[in-house]
């Protein structure tokens, strides 16, 4: 079905639905269906395609909000996912909707904005996430301003107070701080609380703790928790530590060199997985429980990937 | 003066013994621009010591001064960062020398032989224009002091001791996976048998997979030359599989140390037992919780104890004075007030 | 901002001196606002004297104060360096961010543009530029041509920084904050373009004057208004070198000369100071 509706530009807010506006509100929050990312390279008399995605879907229901959590290492292709998702990259094959609605279709300014107020992201480095010459609450009040609608001096602030209130921060503590004076944890915090001023439905988290220092960790994870349970935000959780993705997902894929390997209930697949590479990867993991207990030797040892080509993503 | 010793010589010291004694080291970024003077005391009185074939674990957050530590002990430092107190002895062949006495060409003579390092990046260490061939003549030639084909030859049994295919002599770095690149810098590392290694992050940037095959390397060499090693990382599940005994830095201090097992098991400083329990394990639902604030402003720091801001047992002389190293068990140290009270003023370790 | 002047001043030492040279400079160019005798007249005082206590700079053969017509001189040249070298930053920062920021068909297109620009040779052009003119060239219309000339090898050097940035996580957040494109690339990317575009001013206004004085000695420009190009081509004119009146050749040169210096040690020294990178770490954002 094609997106070419009347032109409103608005998606129905979570939950509820809005009939004659964009996106069947009966359809999934989600639904990415078999899709697939390939780069081609090579010059002239040669060219090579790298299937950075291959075939991958998954299925978000709207009103049944989750934490989905995509493991996988470099070269997995789970950060193409998330740039496809977020409509930063465009796949080559497959469709991505969200709503029912073709997110490649995707082409006025208007169109744009209100995929934005659903679909938010929360990048990897907190430290790069912002401009380090220009203060921190700039990227909250224009935000109020775009998405929330606010008008005014006095509306924008409250606004972004709100927001940052929801994350356990508020916005004395950040008002005319620049990022290098904030801690890690702290600037990941007012990322979400950023991403939290449109009220979004989908919120896509790209490795969001692993720059985060090992004693706030828990806090932004916890945090992820809360939004799920409280705002009824669904999240999708791109990780490579089984660890944290056991503690707060739902469900669970597991990618390997772009394919989707195994997938499901979180605990039931990281408790006892099938695959082999999921094997793999669980018992590569490394547990302060391990204490006292000798190291396995080195066996006859191909890393998964043991061939001298420079693969990372 | 240490001269250079046949490589195939096992290290002539006896098999126990200290390596590396550090004592109450302090080593401040002191920066002056533009009229403003800063002080980051980033290394502010560290004391320890490194056994014989001993793999110690240093542990601790982003700027809790683990790094400046490691310049510190290699002499890796310029100004702005100086060394404003304490020694740093190691003990190479048997014999005691104090890394800040040495002048250049001693300096040169023991990087390599006897002090070598493995560091996050592996791109870093070797050279990405050179073959790797040409990394290990740069730098262990002149160490192993052999005519080249013999030299050769060495490396290529080297390698096949750790494990590695001699073709990947022949290869550039950027052809190598992250994880053969960083295998073959360990196998640089440990070539000339040194007393002494500093791993800084080895497996940080690694996949999980490869990280463990990486750490077993690693684990395995330094049981083989029977050297030393410190092992810096954040992962405490790093530590708990590779290091024997376990150093907790927070903000330039050493909160706590002792046998990994000891410190894991059965932690004391209250920072020390939120690091362990807080981590998520596959198989565990319990809640768990993160800190409140954050690590502090090395330029500033709170008075007294480092950590009383956010330390849930903070009692009134936290804020007052800094708690001195007390031995809770033989090899067990803590500095805390409250976990550890020194039992009569002067009973310090 | 006058307080990281006043730093600049204090401990910068290239700052200090570039900026009094260029202080020196601007105050002798203000001096014209006070000469007793307009500047284009001729024949108003004894002509060939050598410097002395009545004329500090002597006077030229057409009988002017050289002193007084210096201050003419200097004033012109500057102000035509500084509309040049604004009029072509302006082109080269929208050139280059636009063409940066957007990528594809629009950088292509664009750099196809500007690297056309940057292979025409300019002087050739400038030549023929008077030749068609003739009668009525004059200065403002110099300094669009050469504005027109001259933006194309920064809008590069811009265009660059602009790509590098784009790829930057806090781009993107950006974009999903609801900022506009021109939002971004004015407030978000600017402050890191600003350096280069310093740098290139200072360097523009040297190629800008340099360029001016060439034309002018050639006579290839409006002879009647003084700068110091035009002074030292009515001195070969009246060919001063061999008749020995050597202060009409030395003052000017020795102006232009110190006015470059002075240009180019503040362009290196508020470099140092604004480049983000130096910022940052003066802002403390060392993390152990």
């Amino acid at each position: 079905m094609s997106a070419a509706g009347p032109s409103r530009g608005a998606y129905p807010v979570r939950g509820t639905s809005k009939s004659g506006a964009r996106g069947d509100p009966a359809a999934p929050l989600l639904d990415i269906d078999r899709v697939g990312m390939t780069y081609v390279g090579g010059g002239l008399f040669r060219r090579s395609a790298v299937r950075a995605v291959d075939h991958v879907s998954l299925r978000l229901e709207a009103g049944e909000p989750e934490i989905f959590a995509v493991i996988g290492e470099s070269g997995s292709g789970k950060t193409t996912l998330a740039r496809m998702i977020l409509n930063l990259a465009t796949p080559t094959d497959g469709t991505i909707r969200f709503l029912g609605a073709d997110v490649t279709r995707i082409r006025t300014n208007r169109d744009r904005m209100a995929f934005m107020r659903q679909v938010q992201p929360i990048f990897q480095n907190p430290f790069e996430a912002f401009n380090p010459l220009k203060r921190i609450d700039r990227y909250l009040f224009v935000s109020a301003r775009r998405f929330a609608g606010a008008r005014g001096r006095v509306d924008i602030e409250v606004t972004a107070d709100k927001a940052l209130h929801q994350v356990g921060l508020s916005l004395a503590e950040v008002k005319g701080r620049f990022p290098h004076e904030l801690s890690g944890g702290q600037l990941q915090r007012i990322a979400i609380a950023r991403a939290l001023i449109s009220a979004p439905s989908l919120i896509v988290a790209d490795e969001p703790v692993s720059m985060v220092d090992a004693s706030l960790r828990m806090s932004i994870v916890n945090l992820f928790k809360a939004l799920r349970d409280e705002l009824q935000v669904s999240i999708i959780y791109i990780t490579h530590d089984l660890a944290t993705a056991y503690y707060i997902s739902d469900r669970v894929l597991i990618m390997q060199r772009g394919k989707a390997v195994e997938s499901g209930n979180a605990r039931a697949v990281l408790d006892n997985p099938q695959h082999p590479y999921s094997i793999l990867l669980k018992n590569a993991v490394l547990s302060p429980d391990d204490a006292g207990r000798p190291m396995p030797p080195a066996g006859a040892a191909q890393d998964s990937s043991g061939i001298p080509v420079s693969n990372e993503e | 003066m240490i001269a250079a010793i046949q490589s195939s010589a096992v290290n002539a010291a006896p098999a126990t013994g200290r390596v590396l004694t550090v004592d109450n080291l302090r080593a401040y970024y002191q920066t002056r621009y533009f009229g403003i003077e800063r002080e980051v005391r980033a290394v502010d009185g560290v004391t320890l010591h490194v056994d014989r074939n001993e793999v110690y674990g240093l542990a601790g957050e982003s700027s809790c001064g683990k790094t400046t530590l490691i310049k510190t002990l290699v002499r890796a430092i310029r100004p702005p960062l100086n060394v404003v107190g304490g020694s740093v002895t190691f003990n190479f062949a048997g014999r005691d020398c104090d890394i800040y006495a040495l002048n250049q060409s001693d300096l040169e003579n023991i990087r390599w032989r006897h002090l070598s390092y493995i560091l996050q990046g592996s791109m870093n260490v070797l050279n990405p224009v050179r073959r790797v061939q040409q990394s290990f003549v740069d730098f262990a030639y002149r160490h192993i002091g052999q005519p080249m084909p013999a030299f050769l030859k060495l490396i290529e049994a080297h390698l096949h001791r750790v494990r590695l295919e001699p073709t990947v002599l022949d290869a550039y770095p950027h052809e190598l996976s992250g994880g053969m690149r960083q295998r073959v810098t360990i196998a640089l590392a440990s070539v000339c048998r040194p007393d002494f290694i500093i791993a800084d992050e080895p497996t940080t940037a690694l996949d999980v997979v490869v990280q463990k095959d990486v750490l077993s390397m690693l684990r395995d060499v330094q049981r083989e030359i029977c050297s030393s090693m410190i092992l810096v990382t954040h992962d405490i599940g790093v530590h708990a599989n590779v290091s024997d005994r376990l150093g907790i830095m927070y903000a330039g201090r050493l909160a706590e140390e002792g046998r990994t097992v000891d410190v894991i098991r059965n932690p004391r400083h209250p920072y020390t037992s939120h690091l362990v329990t807080s981590l998520p394990r596959i198989g565990d639902v319990t809640q768990k919780r993160g800190l409140e604030g954050a690590p502090p402003n090395l330029a500033n720091p709170p008075p007294g104890c480092r950590f009383h801001p956010r330390c849930p047992l903070a009692i009134e002389i936290c804020r007052a004075e800094h708690p001195p190293m007390v031995d809770l068990a033989p090899g067990h140290r803590v500095a805390c007030w409250v976990t550890a009270p020194p039992i009569k003023p002067g009973a310090l370790q | 901002m006058l307080t990281i002047f006043r730093d600049l001043f204090r401990y910068n030492r290239e700052f200090r001196i570039g900026a009094l040279l260029t202080g020196f400079i601007v105050f002798f160019a203000a001096l014209s606002l006070v000469s007793p005798y307009p500047p284009q007249d001729v024949y108003i005082v004894p002509p060939d004297l050598p410097p002395s206590p009545t004329y500090w700079f002597g006077t030229t053969s057409r009988g002017q104060d050289v002193f007084w017509q210096l201050t003419f001189a200097i004033r012109n040249t500057m102000l035509f360096g500084f509309a040049v070298a604004l009029l072509s930053r302006l082109l080269s920062i929208a050139i280059g961010m636009w063409s940066g920021y957007k990528g594809g068909i629009v950088d292509r297109v664009l750099m196809s543009i500007n690297d056309t620009f940057i292979v025409i040779p300019l002087f050739p052009l400038l030549v023929l530029f008077y030749f068609v003119m003739r009668d009525k060239m004059s200065w403002p219309l110099l300094a669009l041509a050469m504005a027109c000339l001259g933006w194309a090898y920064d809008a590069r050097l811009i265009r660059s920084v602009a790509m590098s940035l784009k790829n930057r996580e806090f781009t993107q957040q950006s974009v999903f904050s609801g900022m506009r494109t021109s939002e971004i690339v004015l407030q978000e990317h600017l402050p890191y373009v600003l350096p280069i575009v310093f740098y290139t001013t200072m360097n523009n206004m040297n190629w800008s004057i340099g360029l001016e004085v060439t034309l002018s000695v050639l006579g290839f420009t409006n002879i009647d208004t003084p700068t110091i190009g035009v002074m030292i081509y009515w001195a070969n004119q009246h060919t001063a070198m061999v008749a020995g009146i050597w202060w009409w050749i030395f003052f000017p040169v020795l102006f232009v000369i110190i006015l470059f210096i002075g240009l180019f040690l503040l362009a290196i020294s508020m470099n140092e100071y604004i480049d983000p990178r130096s910022r940052l770490a003066r802002m403390g954002g060392m993390r152990g």
